[in-house]
């Protein structure tokens, strides 16, 4: 699969070494829409997973509406715990006026040299044409969050 | 010694539009979403009963998205009207 949705090995080894900093007033990140197949603007399929180190524009769907390259900034909550978990959560994320057909995504540090985090796998096509593109990250606990280490 | 044993990506919800915003059904799902969630594993008599209350707040949430977004169309459509907008303020009014 092109896509497979994977917390990125790099940033594991990067969390022990300090690089990112998800604190509401730390390091600043952002998410990017990848198509597979010949979705993308450059024509040639995104292929993101656990060994996907940095941000890439192969395969990134095409500047549309609100969205253009390197996608959009996140807002980090700040880290939490629960129960034996840590976790950390993002507001949801809207693309207006766009025509978006997007396949999935990634998370990386826009502040430190474009790291990858996560690779978000929609497992289908997922098209918005002249309208929203939303991005509903999941409830913030032990069970769901988008970032979680147990 | 420490095993860090799961670092875990968790699932998002997509929701897209076709020429326009989202629709006061899919804020509505989302926000319901939001503050409940279901286990698969919970049991049936549990899970059914959260799935109806999830219902309830969604369809209490559908209600008021909906008249928000009719007060706020009101309050712009006055200010175009203001403005001598006749025929854009009956454009807005009519969404």
């Amino acid at each position: 699969m092109a896509i497979a949705q994977a917390m990125c090995t790099a940033f594991k080894q990067e969390l022990m070494l300090g690089t990112h900093n998800f604190a509401t007033n730390g390091n600043s990140f952002k998410l990017a829409l990848y198509a597979e197949g010949g979705g993308g603007k450059s024509s040639t399929t995104a292929t993101l997973g656990a060994a996907t180190t940095a941000y890439t524009t192969t395969g990134e769907v095409a500047n549309s509406g609100s969205y253009t390259a390197g996608g959009g900034a996140l807002t980090n909550v700040a880290p939490t715990t629960s129960s034996t978990t840590a976790l950390t959560d993002f507001a949801d994320i809207s693309f207006t006026t766009a025509t978006i057909t997007a396949m999935g995504a990634l998370i990386y540090n826009d502040t430190n040299s474009d790291k990858a985090v996560a690779v978000l796998d929609f497992s289908s096509n997922k098209t918005s044409t002249s309208g929203t593109f939303t991005i509903q990250f999941p409830t913030a606990d032990a069970s769901n969050a988008i970032i979680r280490i147990a | 010694m420490f095993d860090l044993s799961v670092g875990t990506v968790g699932s998002v919800n997509i929701m897209t539009s076709e020429n326009g915003g989202l629709s006061n059904d899919q804020i509505a799902e989302m926000l319901a979403n939001k503050l409940i969630f279901i286990s698969d594993d919970a049991p049936e008599p549990i899970r059914l009963q959260a799935e109806a209350f999830r219902d309830r707040v969604r369809n209490m949430a559908q209600y008021y998205i909906e008249l928000a977004r009719k007060e706020e169309r009101a309050s712009i459509c006055s200010k175009v009207r203001e403005a001598g907008q006749m025929e854009l303020a009956n454009a807005i009014g009519r969404l």
